[in-house]
C-alpha cells in the first residue's frame, strides 16, 4: 500500500435508517432529504437510494426522548442511501444522522459501488429454493404469508369488534 | 448427492441485508440461522450471510427470536 497518514480513500459506504412512524406521511420525503443533505453537504456523491417505506418492525424498538422517557415503535420508515465518501469525513457524517431527532435507528456499512440489493427480484429468487421445507419463519413471521393462508382455509378475516368479543365471552362464561 | 451453493447458483456475489426474503430461507421458525451442512451454502458466503442476518436484525427488519 502506498498510503500515507493524510491521504484520503474514497469508500463506498452506505446508510440504512429508519424514521419514526410518529412523523406523517406527507413529511417523510422531506426528513429523508435531510439525511440526503447531511450526506452531500460532506462532499459526497450519492450512487443509489430507495426513499423510506413504512415498514412493519420484528420488535418494538425505543427511542428515548427529550424529557428522559421512552417512546416505543412497532412501525417506522425504512430508507437507505449508499454513496462515495471520503474515509475522513464518514465518521462526522454518521454522528449528524443519528443525531436527527426524527431518526429512530440507523446503520452505516462499507459496501461496494455495483448494486447488491436485489430488490423486487428477491422474492423471484428465494421462491424457489426452500432449504427448510414448511419450516420457515414466513409462517410465523410474515403478514404477508399468513394472511394468503387465511384465504386459502377461506375463513373470512375481520378485525373483531369489542362488540362481538364481549358476545363471545359471554358464550364462555354461559358454558363454564 | 452433493448440495449447489445457494448464492453461487444464482450468482449473488455480495448478500445485502435488505433483502428479507432471501435471508428468510436461511433462519427457522424461532429466527434461528440454519446450518450450512443443512443449507448447503459455502463457507463464503455463510459468513456473508451470518453478516447480513445480524444487521437485518439490528435495523428490525427480522426478529432476534420468534416465537
Amino acid at each position: 500500500m502506498n498510503e500515507t497518514q493524510n491521504d484520503v480513500r474514497m469508500n463506498v459506504y452506505e446508510i440504512g435508517y429508519l424514521i419514526v412512524s410518529s412523523v406523517p406521511e406527507e413529511k417523510v420525503a422531506s426528513e429523508a432529504e435531510a439525511v440526503k443533505s447531511i450526506i452531500t453537504k460532506a462532499g459526497a456523491s450519492v450512487i443509489a437510494e430507495e426513499v423510506p417505506h413504512k415498514e412493519h418492525l420484528a420488535y418494538t424498538m425505543r427511542k428515548k426522548t427529550v424529557s428522559g422517557s421512552y417512546d416505543k415503535y412497532d412501525t417506522a420508515y425504512f430508507g437507505w442511501i449508499k454513496f462515495e465518501v471520503g474515509s475522513d469525513v464518514v465518521e462526522s457524517v454518521k454522528k449528524l444522522v443519528e443525531t436527527q431527532p426524527s431518526v429512530l435507528r440507523m446503520l452505516m456499512i462499507s459496501t461496494v459501488k455495483e448494486n447488491t440489493y436485489l430488490g423486487k427480484h428477491a422474492s423471484a429468487i428465494a421462491a424457489e429454493f426452500n432449504p427448510m421445507g414448511k419450516k420457515t419463519i414466513e409462517r410465523t413471521f410474515s403478514p404477508a404469508l399468513k394472511s394468503s393462508e387465511a384465504e386459502k382455509a377461506s375463513v373470512p378475516v375481520t378485525p373483531a369488534s369489542v362488540e362481538d368479543m364481549d358476545k363471545s365471552i359471554d358464550a364462555m362464561i354461559k358454558e363454564v | 448427492m452433493k448440495k449447489q451453493c445457494y448464492f453461487n447458483q444464482h450468482n449473488i456475489s455480495h448478500i445485502d441485508y435488505k433483502d428479507t426474503e432471501v435471508l428468510k430461507k436461511f433462519i427457522n421458525p424461532h429466527g434461528r440461522m440454519v446450518s450450512r451442512r443443512r443449507t448447503g451454502i459455502s463457507a463464503k458466503y455463510q459468513r456473508q450471510l451470518a453478516t447480513a442476518v445480524k444487521r437485518a436484525r439490528f435495523m428490525g427488519l427480522l426478529p432476534y427470536v420468534a416465537r
